[in-house]
């Protein structure tokens, strides 16, 4: 429990040293390409095309989702996505990839990972801004429900947060969990309800897949961005559920961080 | 004159494995897996404020280990190191980001290291006019040369302020030009009273330098005192190395290797 502390008190200090280093941080991912920062955007707008294509268009036979659109369904989901696969695969290589560079800094090692999530949240915003904007001159104009957006991202930032202290420990030590993690993520997409649609599967089913706690993120954007309801209040106990995810991964990822922090280098 | 960095038996244990699943046997179980090699042992030594201490000594026989364990990159086993104040690795390598430009690895670094964005802003002229990289301080580190990075390295470190400075090695891959104007540098650190400690394969540098030496042999501290009485044993040492057939060279590494493999010496 005690580490649990130390580490939230490390991110509320470091605060402004993981806001600033998350800038050099997607300066640095970008600067390679002739159109720099725009690879953020392009690159889902490729995938939400192609996807749409393949399982709107082909699968679906441009048929609805209980009178939503496939193509309006699908990027209300689809948006959390972009945000939580490239957080969590490079948030697992935060600290092995950048340990020998700052070892020896002013500030502790449990920010790497902050600030490398961070740095994925300034496109994500943006992503959200657009998706907005589309969905709003296409039939889902901004509603009430559109305050729970801010509460949904606070909870996938923490959700990314436990989930990375965990794997970049992991990985720092045993490599091949990086391996295990990004095959984790290659399947994950079709493990939620992003794609297609879950409600015709057994009910015992369906109650498998909320078991992971992506499925309510992706979930309760959609509701906010299509304006389908307070998702954190009609199913209160999922809420629950998914914070008490949260605070248990936390855990075991503050406590496995603050055990190893000492010896990453030796590992390398 | 007061005690600025107190190193006491410090010792640092590496364990090899053959193979990778008596690495992870090591992780998870309470037995100890894999072979131990001691990168240093039982090193104590003790430096005052205005100290340049050099440390000689063949390869792999923990010169920067030692550094890095002084820098406080790299945890001891055990021992403890005191330092007053904070102190700065300067190697070759010296962490920068290859695909950031020179004056963005400037504000990154010094970020990291707890300046403020107005400090940054002062700091920075002098970084670069120290470094002479002109116009290639807007280009990417990775299309620097590695005398370049070197000297990016060295400059920004020097002008973070620290109160302890470890160079490794870091000088020899500049021109002459430059080296002076490094020792210029620390010579102007000396004058206020920070503690150096130097790491090169040059003794020429060494000599113009330090004033004190340590000799570092299989981990351990062979010799350690003023600089003109370990210089001229360590030369002796070498040209005895020098001298030796590749048998005798090979039988001399495989006593070093034996003797930092066993957990207790007697020597």
């Amino acid at each position: 429990m005690s580490s649990m502390f130390k580490v939230i008190k490390e991110q509320i200090e470091s605060f402004y040293l993981i806001r600033r280093l998350s800038l050099y941080e997607l300066k640095s991912t970008n600067n390679n390409n002739y159109l720099g920062m725009m690879w953020e955007l392009l690159n889902p707008g490729i995938q939400i095309a192609i996807y749409w294509f393949v399982f709107g268009y082909g699968i679906r036979e441009g048929r609805d989702i209980d009178g939503v659109p496939f193509f309006q369904w699908m990027l209300a989901g689809i948006v959390v996505w972009f945000f939580i696969n490239p957080s969590i695969s490079q948030g697992s290589k935060s600290i092995y990839t950048r340990i020998r560079m700052i070892s020896k800094m002013s500030f502790p090692m449990s920010v790497i990972p902050t600030y490398v999530i961070f740095s994925k949240l300034y496109p994500h915003m943006v992503l959200v801004v657009i998706s907005t904007a589309i969905l709003h001159f296409t039939g889902y104009p901004i509603s009430i429900y559109f305050i729970q957006i801010p509460y949904f991202l606070f909870g996938t930032i923490a959700l990314l947060l436990a989930i990375s202290l965990i794997t970049s420990t992991l990985s720092t030590i045993v490599r091949d969990v990086q391996q295990i993690v990004q095959a984790i993520l290659r399947i994950m997409i079709y493990l939620l309800p992003i794609l297609w649609v879950t409600f015709s599967l057994p009910e015992w089913v369906q109650s498998v897949m909320k078991v992971n706690p992506l499925f309510y993120l992706v979930e309760g954007y959609r509701h906010a961005l299509l304006g389908q309801g307070w998702y954190i209040i009609s199913d209160p106990y999922y809420t629950l559920y998914f914070w008490l995810i949260v605070f248990i991964l936390f855990w075991i990822g503050s406590a496995l961080h603050v055990k190893f922090r000492k010896h990453f280098i030796d590992f390398l | 004159m007061s005690k600025s960095v107190i190193v006491k038996n410090v010792t640092k244990k590496y364990k090899l494995y053959n193979k990778t699943s008596e690495k992870l046997l090591d992780i998870l179980l309470p037995k100890s897996y894999g072979e131990d090699f001691y990168a240093l042992r039982n090193i104590s030594f003790e430096a005052e404020e205005g100290d340049i201490i050099g440390f000689v000594g063949v390869n792999g026989s923990g010169k920067s280990t030692l550094s890095n364990v002084i820098a406080g990159v790299v945890p001891q086993t055990g021992g403890t190191v005191d330092i007053k104040g904070n102190a700065s690795l300067i190697a070759v390598s010296a962490g920068l980001n290859n695909q950031l430009t020179g004056r963005e690895n400037i504000e990154l670094k010094c970020l990291m290291l707890g300046f403020s964005k107005k400090e940054i802003r002062g700091l920075e002229p002098d970084i670069i006019e120290f470094a002479e990289l002109d116009k290639f301080i807007d280009q990417p580190v990775k299309s620097y040369s590695s005398g370049m990075k070197s000297r990016l390295g060295f400059s920004i470190s020097v002008h973070t302020d620290p109160d302890v400075l470890i160079i490794d090695e870091a000088l020899s891959v500049g021109d002459k030009a430059f080296a002076e104007k490094c020792l210029d540098k620390m010579n102007e650190f000396k004058a206020r009273g920070k503690t150096m400690f130097f790491i090169s394969h040059s003794i020429g540098q060494m000599k113009q330098f330090c004033e004190k030496a340590i000799w570092l042999e299989f981990g351990q501290v062979r010799m350690s005192g003023d600089i003109k009485e370990v210089i001229p044993e360590y030369e002796k040492f070498l040209n005895e190395y020098k001298a030796m057939t590749n048998e005798e060279k090979k039988n001399f590494r495989e006593k070093a290797m034996q003797q930092q493999s066993e957990s207790t010496v007697t020597s």
